[in-house]
């Protein structure tokens, strides 16, 4: 039985920020959600949990057009990223992405649309209960790049309207799937 | 430098503008309720103190975390350099630019590179530094400042961001927000592909790991960190923190303190060279102290280098809502921004906004980082005072007529008569009589065209004091009476009042008559010497007076008594443990009824009738921590009690500052409340506050004669009445 004692919270608090999130069976399903919700070039970085999972295939086979050559040159906006995450925070909905790889950041920062695959057994309580694996991702003198990401980028800097998709990108999906990964350090 | 007559001018030329005033209005209502939500089933308080426990234990060991935080940060890639003063800062970036060839910089918000007019700087040097925040862009493209830590364009509306954009982009744009957006979306991206440097500031600053966090909302910050292959973090030293740990207790606090926000939609963690382009990053992390170290080395004012800019203070701040960052601020803004100002850049040039400060102390309340920012402006105006005088009025009624308690006292007596010729009966004719209309010669028109004056009282409080029967046979407690100026001369039936419901609840009152002001108008503007006379004073008449406890109905009063004898007396040999000990038996009145008391149990159900609405008093809710009590008073009085909008909201009295030295932002704040009260349809306005009582008595008699204002005391003596 996974410890998914947090889910709905997450699901909860990250509904609220704005993210859309979907419970699903499998990867697959998650190819033909990306599919669906999304058209365009799309970024899925080789990252370890997306070689073991053999994302970028499966994603390819469903129909998902996923970039091949040098992520900087996929056009300033790609249709879509795709990636895993360390782990989650309930009390906030927040997805941690440790980012260190570019092909990370780049997935994240710069598609119109970012789909995130989040494993229940990774939903930390909260922000306070991250303190011990980001205290350990930060140990030793290698650099470190992680994002905190919660809901889709926005602004409120024009007469304080809140307005979605400022220079990140617009739509934030969060697919929970069981059994991707319990490593709370790996991505 | 604005000329004190410039100064004058932009008050007014804010004023004028409503519609920024009622923006401002608007999201100071939306922010509170936010705000609120955000922090529901959290302990504010407790998260603040620790977030300030946390801050001072970097002041103190500033020195060390910084070096820990260099050498983890080389250990990474990164290569650091310490600014003494903002000029070596820019220095350090045109050498860098230059050394590399760069001619673009995509930068995002960094409020130091304001403090350092960090894009003339460059522009200067033939480098372009292009704002990627949105509302950061939007003012560089007005060639304006920021008036506002967290929403620089705060100040702007959709049409001016349309007409800007569409210069920029050479066409005619519809002042919609989302296109607006999506303008700025698309013509930015272009800036961080071809920028040859990322800036960005930094929210924090971890010296256990030499890493930096970015707290943002837009994306922007990210892209300018990951794009350009050289990244440079322009930060001041003060954003230490020791650990990861305590840096996430920070981004617990600031979005929800900042925009009500759990969490912002980035928080950004990056140490040393991280991979770019199948190379590695080039990052140089300039640290600026720019007149920190001085800030830190004053102990009257090093808490505000807790400060985390999270912006509340000014959010809630009456003046800001009144005239906007631009004229109450300088690079920093309301609060905050009066200290920064005086520290940075000079006293000289915070010497008005000191001074445009009412003290109502909301900033201090919704502080995150705990910073008693009234206190440390309080401060700084009693130096600007020493350095540039207080002005010919206050210097005479201060030192040579308030100090002088029989002339005080005398003079207020000649003024009784003096003022007959002008005074009315008030118009509900059921009240005593109110200056209407000053002589035009003697003051400003304006200054009774929207208020009425009070008048002062025929006989004052302590005249009448000893002609009062009090009937207690075997009292409980003896309470010492401190009346304070406006119930003393203004309406002393506060203060018979309160003996009627003292009496009445077993408690003796004795009155020293060698009390006098308690001195906060002349602290407040700056004059301690008079201050410090004036607690010497009161503390003598009290102690002779050997009571169980002291007892004000000005809250005002009981702060200062509470806290500032205390203060003031602190190196006056043998007078400072009697202020202690003062300070210790002190109560507002209805705490005192309320918490020692048991009043509204013991009263039970008086029979007082009607509706009320009750207004929280600035030094009552925030300087006393009172507000609870004067609603069961009220409640057991038998009225029932209709809440007002923001009922702890200014009302804009502020003593002198309404009357002398800014009555133009006093009467606006005032409106708002006369608005607010208003709107609750009740016919009587309850309040604790003798000051709050001469401001709304004043401005309600102009706008609706038929809403009464009324001390707390006051309401309860007459339901007494009717038992
Ligand atoms: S005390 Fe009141 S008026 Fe003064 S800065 Fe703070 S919020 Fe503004
Ligand atoms: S002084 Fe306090 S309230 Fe004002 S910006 Fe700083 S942290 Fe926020």
């Amino acid at each position: 039985m996974p410890n998914n004692t947090h889910l709905s919270r997450f699901m909860e608090m990250a509904r609220r920020v704005g993210a859309e999130v979907t419970q699903l069976e499998n990867l697959q399903d998650a190819a033909k959600y990306v599919v669906t919700n999304s058209s365009g070039t799309t970024l899925v970085p080789r990252t370890a949990l997306s070689e073991k999972h053999d994302l970028r295939t499966v994603l390819a086979d469903a129909g998902v057009d996923v970039y091949d050559g040098d992520f900087r040159k996929a056009g300033h906006f790609p249709g879509a990223g795709v990636t895993f995450c360390n782990f989650a925070m309930a009390d906030t909905g927040t997805v941690v992405l440790e980012s260190t790889a570019e092909d990370v950041r780049l997935s994240t920062t710069l598609p119109e649309k970012h789909f995130v695959l989040v494993d229940p057994e990774i939903i930390l309580e909260d922000n306070l209960a991250a303190a011990v694996p980001m205290t350990k991702i930060h140990t030793g003198n290698e650099p470190k790049f992680v994002a905190y990401v919660t809901g889709p980028s926005r602004t409120a800097d024009i007469e304080r309207v809140l307005t979605i998709g400022c220079h990140g990108p617009r739509e934030l999906h969060i697919l929970v799937i069981e059994g991707l990964s319990s490593d709370l350090y790996e991505i | 430098m604005a000329t004190d007559q410039s100064y004058k001018k932009s008050i007014e030329t804010a004023i004028n503008n409503p519609k920024l005033s009622k923006a401002l209005h608007l999201f100071g209502d939306a922010y509170l309720i936010a705000r609120e939500n955000a922090y529901s089933g959290l302990n504010f308080d407790a998260m603040r103190q620790e977030l300030a426990a946390i801050k001072d234990d970097v002041r103190i060991r500033r020195k060390e975390l910084l070096a820990e935080f260099i050498k983890n940060a080389e250990a990474a890639g990164s290569i650091v350099f310490v600014a003494k003063d903002v000029k070596e800062a820019n220095d350090y970036v045109i050498k860098l630019a230059e050394k590399k060839g760069a001619k673009l910089i995509a930068k995002s918000k960094s409020m130091v590179s304001e403090e350092a007019h960090f894009n003339k700087a460059m522009e200067k040097a033939g480098i372009r530094a292009s704002e990627t925040d949105l509302g950061e862009w939007i003012v560089q493209l007005a060639g304006q400042r920021p008036s506002h830590m967290v929403m620089p364009a705060i100040h702007m509306f959709k049409e001016e961001v349309a007409e800007l954009f569409g210069k920029e982009v050479g066409k005619t744009l519809n002042p919609e927000i989302k296109t607006l957006v999506d303008v700025a979306r698309e013509r930015l991206r272009q800036e961080y592909f071809n920028a040859d440097i990322g800036l960005t500031g930094a929210n924090f600053l971890i010296a256990n790991t030499g890493g930096i966090g970015l707290v943002t909302n837009e994306g922007n910050a990210r892209l300018c960190a990951t794009l350009p292959d050289t990244h440079v973090v322009f930060a001041a030293i003060h954003k230490l923190l020791p650990t990861v740990e305590d840096a996430i207790k920070l981004t617990r606090l600031l979005p929800r303190n900042a925009t009500g926000q759990l969490l912002t939609s980035y928080v950004t963690w990056i140490k040393g060279t991280v991979p770019c382009d199948g190379k590695t990053k080039e990052q140089h992390i300039v640290l600026i102290d720019g007149g920190r170290e001085a800030l830190y080395e004053s102990k009257a004012c090093q808490d505000a280098l807790r400060c985390i800019q999270c912006g509340a203070c000014a959010n809630v701040c009456p003046v800001y809502q009144t005239v906007g960052g631009h004229v109450f601020g300088s690079i920093y803004i309301s609060a905050i921004g009066i200290i920064l100002t005086a520290f940075y850049e000079g006293l000289d040039k915070a010497k008005e906004l000191t001074r445009a400060c009412i003290g109502c102390r909301s900033c201090t309340a919704v502080c995150p980082s705990n910073i008693d920012l009234e206190e440390i402006i309080l401060h700084l105006r009693t130096q600007v005072t020493s350095e540039y005088g207080m002005g010919v009025i206050k210097n005479v009624a201060f030192k040579a007529v308030m100090k002088n308690r029989g002339l005080f006292h005398s003079m207020v007596k000649a003024a009784s008569k003096l003022q007959r010729p002008v005074t009315h009966p008030s118009r509900t004719g059921d009240e005593k009589r109110v200056i209407r209309h000053l002589p035009m010669h003697f003051m400003d028109r304006d200054f009774t065209q929207w208020r009425d004056l009070p008048s002062v009282a025929e006989t004052s409080f302590r005249d009448q004091f000893p002609n009062i029967r009090q009937s207690v046979s075997d009292p409980k407690y003896t309470v010492g009476f401190f009346v304070g100026c406006g119930a003393d001369f203004v309406y002393p039936e506060v203060g018979t009042s309160l003996i009627k419901v003292l009496n009445a609840l077993n408690v003796d009152v004795v009155f020293p008559q060698k009390q006098n002001c308690c001195g906060i108008p002349a602290l407040y503007s700056g004059d301690t010497e008079t201050g410090v006379y004036l607690a010497k004073q009161n503390v003598e008449a009290f102690t002779e007076a050997k009571v169980d406890y002291i007892i004000s109905i000005c809250p005002t009063c009981t702060m200062a008594i509470k806290r500032d004898f205390v203060e003031r007396l602190a190196d006056h040999p043998g007078w400072s443990a009697k202020a202690l000990a003062l300070s210790d038996k002190t109560m507002d009145a209805s705490a005192f009824l309320e918490n020692v008391l048991g009043a509204s149990e013991k009263l039970g159900n008086l029979s007082g009738n009607g509706s009320v609405t009750y207004h929280d008093s600035c030094h009552l809710k925030r300087g006393n921590n009172v507000f609870k009590e004067p609603r069961a008073l009220l409640g057991a009085s038998g009225y029932e009690i209709s809440e007002m909008k923001n009922s702890d909201r200014c009302c804009g009295f502020g003593g002198t500052y309404s009357f002398l030295s800014h009555p133009q932002i006093s009467k606006q704040i005032t409106h708002d409340k006369v608005e607010a009260i208003q709107n609750v349809n009740v016919k009587t306005v309850a309040m604790d506050c003798p000051g709050c009582m001469i401001m709304l008595k004043g401005a309600m008699g102009k706008a609706n004669p038929n809403i009464r204002c009324a001390h707390t005391v006051e309401l309860m003596a007459e339901a007494l009445d009717k038992k």
